[in-house]
């Protein structure tokens, strides 16, 4: 059954239990934030400005970034916006916070003051409380959003709205499956509909914000139908909350045919279903992300991945890009390498301001694909759902019908197994209990033993392997060596 | 006889593809894998070693936060008596881009045996490990 909108006094009700799971929860009021919010320049409301590039065509820049110290995260996200000329700033969150581990944050603020260095990999906006997150709103220029990994992200939520921030990334999927291990899916559900609920309030209070599904999920050979499965998912159960605007997110694969035509199938896929669910009154936005997968350790080699990501980005007409930077693959960027992650692909995105990729039959070939397989996956989730998508992922998830590959939630099925073909789109070997039609996964298998006769090998596990070290080691498809 | 071995993500970090990979890879190369997945705490490394008389515990780290979750393993390893445990740790360790040789004087220093960068070579580790273990059972 279809969950409808939280009724207000539940959601109130359940609030007071939120706020009260941390001390810098209990002082935060619906009111008073939303007297704060009302004051905070336009021009600074993310929602806007995601809505703003839009209609211009164009694409904005977006780091990560967050470090354990509010005076510095300040000063990491003014040298962002200044030397790196981010459009829009994040403040993502430590993995501590990620759990409700609020003591462990504790502890790593008070051995990060001690170091006189970040020992947290991320902001720890709940300890830090609603005035901290005032602070870090008030002493920047740009739109800021909160980027996180939270499956229980209520009281995070409640905090950072209240502190001035105007998005908020993740969802009661995206949010669980890769990101925690032993939460049932149903609970991640919700409390992601509390915060949906939390933005439909301040939705009917006038104040704009943002919510951002995270699309790239395992960010490790996810075939375009699962993250665009999820994606559309976790949209129709935002917008049943009262959240007006969403920027559905795609993690780059790495092969330009297929990213375009996925986020053209994110697009048109959307639309189509949030009309089936007579859902209006939205602004829809894409957000692509650079390669999340591992990245090569030499600097100029990261930067070609960066730039050739913010390349598809681009052609794929994507709202917003989110940019890595050159010292992915050994962990947190110093705030210098992250600035030259923007500026490289504000470089290649400005030479591509007046081009346009003609997406033509071999685009569309790959755009009709995806959405058929969609197609297959979501009518068996109504069907599971007996017509309710929310209801129906859970019973999906559950039994693999919607499987995401490598990820560490227990709930997840994970026999869902990717490799790439012969010119490195994203293909499935092992569908596990994924229903897909009989003709599509002839398709799939055809272009994989392609792949394995110009390798000389036969389709094995080797190839999964070889694929998910293939960038950090130079290419695309891993090739024996 | 297989040896047994011990294979984790340690503190609240999930990244678990290398994780998938190890388990793949040691499992391949002849070990009994018991692998706790992302997530593990200190406490359940060690109960599981114990459980399984395994001779060696791999932490995986790639989020940052592993100077402090890795702290003082060895010492409760010492603790429930597993006095010759061997602790091999790899991935992103510490916060920002720092010298291996650095990372690795630091978990050394922590007591752990062997220290590997994020891009660890599989089949070398496999044959330091096999050093190591038959360097245990000679006793010295």
């Amino acid at each position: 059954m279809n969950p409808g909108k939280m009724e207000l006094n539940a959601f109130l009700k359940e609030r007071e239990a939120v706020l009260k799971t941390w001390p810098t929860g209990e002082g935060v009021s619906l009111q008073e934030a939303v007297d704060y919010q009302s004051q905070i320049p336009k021009e600074k409301n993310f929602a806007l400005a995601m809505e703003r590039a839009h209609e211009e065509g164009r694409t904005l820049l977006q780091p990560r970034a967050g470090v354990a110290l509010v005076d510095e995260h300040i000063k990491l996200l003014t040298w962002l916006e200044n030397e790196g000329a981010a459009d829009l700033l994040p403040t993502t969150i430590d993995a501590y916070t990620r759990q409700n581990r609020y003591e462990e944050a504790q502890n790593g603020i008070n051995r990060s003051i001690h170091a006189h260095t970040s020992l947290l990999n991320g902001f720890p906006a709940v300890n830090h409380g609603l005035h901290a997150c005032r602070q870090v709103v008030e002493a920047v220029k740009s739109p800021i959003q909160v980027r996180h990994g939270t499956p229980d992200a209520r009281l995070l939520a409640e905090i950072t709205l209240a502190g001035g921030f105007t998005s908020y990334e993740g969802g009661g999927i995206s949010y669980n499956i890769p990101y925690a291990k032993k939460v049932p899916l149903e609970t991640s559900m919700a409390h992601w509909r509390y915060v949906d609920r939390l933005v439909g309030w301040y939705e009917e209070q006038g104040i704009h914000i943002n919510r951002e599904p995270f699309g790239p999920l395992t960010g490790t050979l996810v075939p375009p139908f699962v993250a665009l499965t999820v994606a559309v998912i976790e949209g129709i159960a935002a917008l049943r909350q009262g959240v007006k605007s969403i920027t559905l997110g795609y993690g780059q694969g790495g092969n330009l045919v297929q990213d375009v035509a996925a986020m053209y199938a994110l697009r048109e896929l959307a639309a189509e279903y949030f009309q089936r669910e007579n859902l209006g009154d939205y602004s829809l936005t894409t957000v692509f992300h650079q390669w999340m997968g591992g990245f090569p350790e030499d600097e100029a080699k990261a930067f070609a991945v960066i730039t050739w990501g913010a390349t598809v980005g681009r052609f794929a007409r994507a709202d917003k890009i989110i940019v890595k930077t050159p010292h992915e693959a050994m962990g947190i960027p110093t705030k210098e390498a992250n600035a030259a992650g923007l500026l490289a692909s504000r470089q290649a995105i400005n030479m591509l301001t007046d081009q346009i990729l003609p997406v033509g039959p071999t685009f569309r070939k790959e755009i009709d694909l995806i959405k058929a397989e969609v197609s297959c996956i979501m009518d068996s989730i109504y069907e599971l759902g007996l017509g309710d998508v929310e209801e129906g992922v859970v019973a999906a998830v559950a039994s693999g019908i919607l499987d995401v590959p490598f990820a560490p939630a227990s709930c997840n099925h994970g026999k869902l197994l990717p490799m790439r073909d012969d010119q490195g789109f994203i293909r499935v070997y092992n569908w596990g209990k994924v229903p897909m039609s009989e003709e599509i996964k002839a398709f799939h298998l055809e272009r994989l033993r392609q792949r394995a006769q110009s390798e000389g090998r036969s389709v094995s596990f080797q190839m999964v392997t070889d694929d998910i070290y293939a960038i950090s080691k130079g290419k695309l498809v891993g090739r024996p060596r | 006889m297989k040896e047994n071995i011990v294979l984790g993500v340690i503190g609240y970090d999930c990244h678990s593809v290398g994780n998938k990979i190890l388990e793949h890879v040691f499992t391949e190369k002849g070990y009994h894998v018991h692998n706790l997945g992302v997530m593990v705490s200190q406490e359940e490394f060690i109960d599981a070693a114990i459980e399984t008389g395994s001779s060696a515990i791999m932490v995986s780290s790639l989020y940052g936060h592993g100077e402090i979750d890795c702290a003082g393993l060895r010492e409760k390893c010492v603790e429930k008596g597993l006095d010759d445990i061997l602790l091999y740790v790899g991935g992103n360790l510490v916060v920002g881009k720092t010298p291996l040789a650095q990372v690795e004087e630091k978990f050394i220093n922590m007591g752990y045996d062997r220290v590997f960068g994020p891009d660890a070579d599989l089949d070398k580790v496999h044959e330091q490990l096999q050093q190591d273990l038959a360097a245990r059972k000679s006793g010295s």
